[in-house]
């Protein structure tokens, strides 16, 4: 039976990193290819070995796609491609393709300059890496090869983040990568058609939670930071520069104007001016009202957010600044913040408290629902998800949508068996035959069972009639006839006997045509029956009975029906 | 009077927390105990039944600050084939008794532990009389497998779950629809009518309940709640639909303490979607919601025998002015409302709409 096979990379309860192997109709894909972020060993690479014990994966993978710049999805990609080996065609959007190098080389120099750690890509690596790399446009259809096609859907999320529709001849599969089904002040919601695909794979992380409405998140963040700003008070917010941060920004300069605020904000130099470069290239990326407000005022220049520099870590007063992982982890900044941190200790009034909030956008339980009511999966596939904590999760997805939903562990493979319909090319004079037998013209709804001979040449499926089939591969027809015995005692002769026959079988079939012949047979459609005397024993009759191949079924019926004899 | 309005800017919310969350189903009810909540409501096609986390960032208290948790997790969820409107735990267990709102047949669940995240349904207990608004259900103070049930003040009865033996009956001499059923003690429960009458009786003896009347001759409509204080100092309050609020001593119901006549806007939406509360860590205090999209809690420390207005303490009014429907004719109701066992302040609240927010407020200051 066809079936596609999913394997998420990675071991046990491992969550943190995606990277997902896809064999449908005979192709491989790798979906998305993470650093976990957990490890700082080689752990945090994909364990290739599946794919291959040793050597390059070029010949084992028909195409790489990445859905968003997020280093759990991406991180990974210079080694896989660098250090293992992997030449064939990477596939991400545009926006993913610009920002992921910085991201990674953001992350390349952490680890290896300030940490020091070895066995990790180099800056060359990554360049290399991107060269591979062919960018996709939304809703168009690229043809990776011959039998091969995929299309990048709008996920939210991230900029530039992507759903991916990847399709083999009939078989498709769905991955969704990380989306976000509501939404926000700068990303529109995902959205995808009713492409009906026989695996929707997405990720189970956060299906099991009901989130807390965004209102309420940022209502908890902005009165927090207000309350340290109105006491005097330094605000550090760490952030990644691409990703949560813009959306923070529109929040905060929102909030300044409508409330008046003087307090100065700030976000690190270099990787916001890039940040801000990309949103403004990438406009067409970010939801409606950013693109209708662009044309009046750019919604990434902010009159409240400037440029930090290090020096104003000294200023006296309020202060909010928004800090990146390079920042922190840079010699002198770290210090400035430290000296913040240990006020607090000096001081009757807490002027730094340390508070977490996530502002992450990844879809829920509902989100998760809504999307499987947009697509029309087959089939549901969860990754990363605990099996005994999602049966009814599993059991909901089945009873609304009546489809199968499937939870694999990491390195395990899941077969889902799809029903692909095969589209076969029928010849004129087959057709016209078939039309001539009559009955109902041909409908999708009603299938017609029907005579053909099925030609498969290199990729193409012909229906024709055996007698062009015969002849277009030069064959001749041969017929096959079977012969039976019958033994019978009757004790009339040889024409009477034929005749009691003829009138036996005429009484019973009566839907078939039967005919007594003047050469001393019968015949029943096409099957011929002769009677003769046994030599020995004139009461003793033999019938012989003939008939071809396509009468095998009626043959065998009449030999059964006249061994049990005729009526007196 | 402290008001939990929104949207507004910081500088006006006199609450602490706030928690918004949107459900696909319309919840109709919810308990809710120190660490979860279980909610049951229904959409368009399926009933169901879920046991959710509370959001770790309002229990972190010291460590608030270090969690990031703002979101329910589902730990347990279940499907049922009629809807629930009354959701009891039985202590010690992972029992839950339902009842659908229809009948007075009762349904027995699993919550289920470690292994599963399945609420399955176990059982049925099958009620003594025909009702079409109800069973009530007591769940015992402790761990003791049985619960007291009824949906009139003729039928009350207190079932054994496993052996389904009836152990105990009231001799009502009236067959009143109940509007609570509660114990008070081990074994000494009250039963409240929705005319305001209400019987005190204990499972241990056969001997005939006590009756209190209704508190006044008007034929009203009355909810009750009896506080879980020690039963030596349980007050009881009535809560009549003219809005009138009567707080009596369990030992002399017929003497009210207190009376005053609340700030309720509107006539009930659903008379079944009233629900009155006395705070459990609070003294004095009690909740009210079901008369509109608002939730408001009163202090009844100030209160007098003779009967005048009162102002509430606080007021949620966050379902109806932040409902996705707020546009829509038809109005956002509340549909069940706790308070939370431990934190004096924390309530739950759910609405028509789908919404159920968590929410607290600050101490006013006294004057």
């Amino acid at each position: 039976m066809p079936e596609i096979k999913v394997t998420p990379l990675g071991a046990g309860q491992d969550v943190g990193r995606s990277c997902i192997l896809v064999s449908i109709g005979g192709k491989n894909i790798m979906l998305d290819c993470g650093m976990h972020m957990g490890y700082n060993d080689d752990r945090r690479f994909p364990d290739f070995s599946y794919i291959t014990q040793n050597g390059r994966l070029t010949d084992f993978l028909d195409c790489v796609i990445i859905s968003h710049f997020h280093l759990d999805h991406c991180g990974a990609l210079p080694y896989m491609s660098e250090m293992v080996g992997y030449d064939g065609p990477i596939y991400m959007t545009h926006p993913t393709k610009a920002i992921c190098p910085i991201l990674l080389e953001d992350f390349r120099k952490i680890t290896v300059d300030k940490k020091g750690e070895t066995n990790f890509f180099t800056s060359q690596m990554i360049k290399d890496c991107m060269k591979k790399v062919i960018p996709l446009n939304l809703h168009q259809t690229v043809q990776v090869d011959d039998e091969l096609e995929i299309k990048a859907y709008y996920a939210g999320h991230v900029l530039g983040a992507a759903m991916v529709h990847i399709k083999v001849g009939s078989e498709s599969v769905v991955y969704t990568g990380d989306y976000n089904m509501t939404p926000d002040r700068h990303l529109g919601a995902a959205w995808i058609d009713k492409c009906r695909p026989d695996i929707l794979i997405s990720e189970s992380t956060y299906a099991t939670t009901i989130r807390d409405s965004k209102r309420c998140r940022e209502r908890d963040f902005l009165k927090k930071v207000h309350e340290s700003i109105e006491r005097g008070g330094k605000v550090l917010i760490p952030v990644f520069a691409l990703g949560r941060a813009q959306e923070l920004c529109i929040l905060l300069e929102t909030f300044w104007e409508r409330m008046n605020l003087k307090a100065p904000i700030y976000f690190s130099t270099g990787l916001t001016e890039k940040a801000n470069h990309y949103y403004k290239l990438f406009i067409t990326w970010t939801n409606q009202k950013i693109r209708k407000t662009f044309v009046q005022r750019n919604m990434f220049e902010f009159k409240h957010i400037k440029a930090f520099d290090r020096s104003y870590a000294d200023n006296p007063g309020p202060m909010v600044v928004f800090a990146t992982p390079g920042m922190l982890h840079a010699g002198q900044s770290l210090q400035i913040f430290k000296k913040w941190a240990g006020n607090e200790k000096n001081m009757l009034d807490v002027k730094m408290q340390v508070e977490y909030m996530s502002f992450s956008a990844h879809a829920d339980a509902k989100g998760i629902m809504q999307l499987i009511r947009m697509a029309e999966p087959r089939n549901m596939l969860l990754v990363h998800g605990e099996a005994a904590k999602m049966e009814f999760l599993k059991g909901k997805i089945e009873q609304e949508f009546s489809i199968d939903c499937y939870m694999p562990a990491n390195g395990e493979t899941t077969s889902v068996i799809t029903n692909p319909s095969v589209p076969v090319d029928m010849s004129l004079n087959l057709l016209k035959r078939e039309m001539a037998l009559g009955g109902p013209l041909p409908d999708p709804k009603k299938p017609r069972a029907m005579h053909g001979t099925l030609i498969m040449k290199e990729n193409s499926l012909k229906l024709v009639s055996s007698e062009q089939a015969l002849k277009e591969l030069g064959l001749n027809e041969h017929q096959l006839r079977f012969t039976c015995r019958v033994q019978l005692q009757d004790p009339h002769s040889d024409s009477d006997t034929l005749h009691r026959i003829y009138t036996h079988l005429k009484s019973l079939l009566k839907d078939y045509t039967i005919q007594h012949l003047p050469d001393g047979t019968v015949m029943v459609e096409s099957i011929v029956i002769k009677v003769s005397s046994s030599a020995e024993d004139a009461n003793s009759k033999v019938l012989l009975l003939s008939w071809s191949y396509q009468d095998e079924d009626l043959g065998s019926y009449l030999s059964s029906l006249l061994k049990k004899g005729l009526p007196t | 009077m402290g008001v939990n309005t929104y949207p507004c800017a910081p500088d006006q919310q006199t609450a602490q927390n706030i928690f918004f969350y949107y459900f696909v189903m319309e919840i109709l009810t919810l308990l809710i105990s120190e660490f979860t909540v279980c909610v049951a409501g229904y959409d368009s096609s399926k009933n169901e039944i879920l046991e959710l986390c509370l959001p770790l960032k309002l229990l972190a208290d010291e460590k608030k600050g270090l969690c990031a948790e703002r979101d329910f997790k589902v730990v347990h969820g279940g499907f049922s084939e009629g809807p629930i409107r009354c959701l009891r735990h039985v202590p010690g267990t992972r029992c839950m008794v339902t009842n659908d709102g229809q009948s007075s047949d009762l349904q027995l669940w699993d919550l289920g532990g470690d292994d599963s995240d399945v609420i399955r349904r176990t059982g049925s207990i099958q009620g003594s009389s025909v009702s079409q608004t109800g069973s009530r259900i007591a769940a015992p103070l402790s761990a003791i497998p049985q619960v007291l049930h009824g949906a009139q003040s003729s039928s009350v009865q207190l079932t054994h779950l496993s052996s389904r033996q009836t152990l105990y009956k009231l001799e009502a001499d009236s067959a009143e629809p109940l509007s609570a059923l509660k114990f008070v003690g081990d074994t000494v429960f009250l039963a409240s009518c929705c005319n305001g009458s209400v019987y005190m009786a204990d499972t241990r003896t056969s001997a005939a309940p006590q009756v209190s009347a209704p508190p006044s001759g008007e034929s009203l409509q009355w909810w009750t709640d009896a506080s879980a204080a020690p039963q030596s100092c349980c007050k009881v309050l009535r809560l009549s639909s003219s809005g009138q609020a009567v707080v009596s001593d369990l030992r002399n119901l017929e003497e009210p303490v207190c009376t005053a006549r609340l700030d309720i806007q509107m006539a009930p939406c659903r008379p079944c979607d009233v629900t009155v509360w006395w705070a459990p860590v609070l003294e004095g205090c009690f909740s009210v919601s079901g008369f509109s999209g608002l939730i408001q809690i009163y202090d009844t420390r100030g209160w007098r025998t003779e009967l005048q207005d009162a102002q509430p303490l606080f007021q949620h009014s966050g379902h109806a002015v932040s409902s996705p429907h707020a546009a829509d004719t038809v109005p956002t109701f509340i549909t069940s409302h706790a308070w939370h066992p431990e934190r004096p302040r924390t309530l739950l609240s759910a609405a028509s709409d789908g919404s159920v927010h968590v929410w607290d407020w600050v101490e006013p200051q006294r004057d």
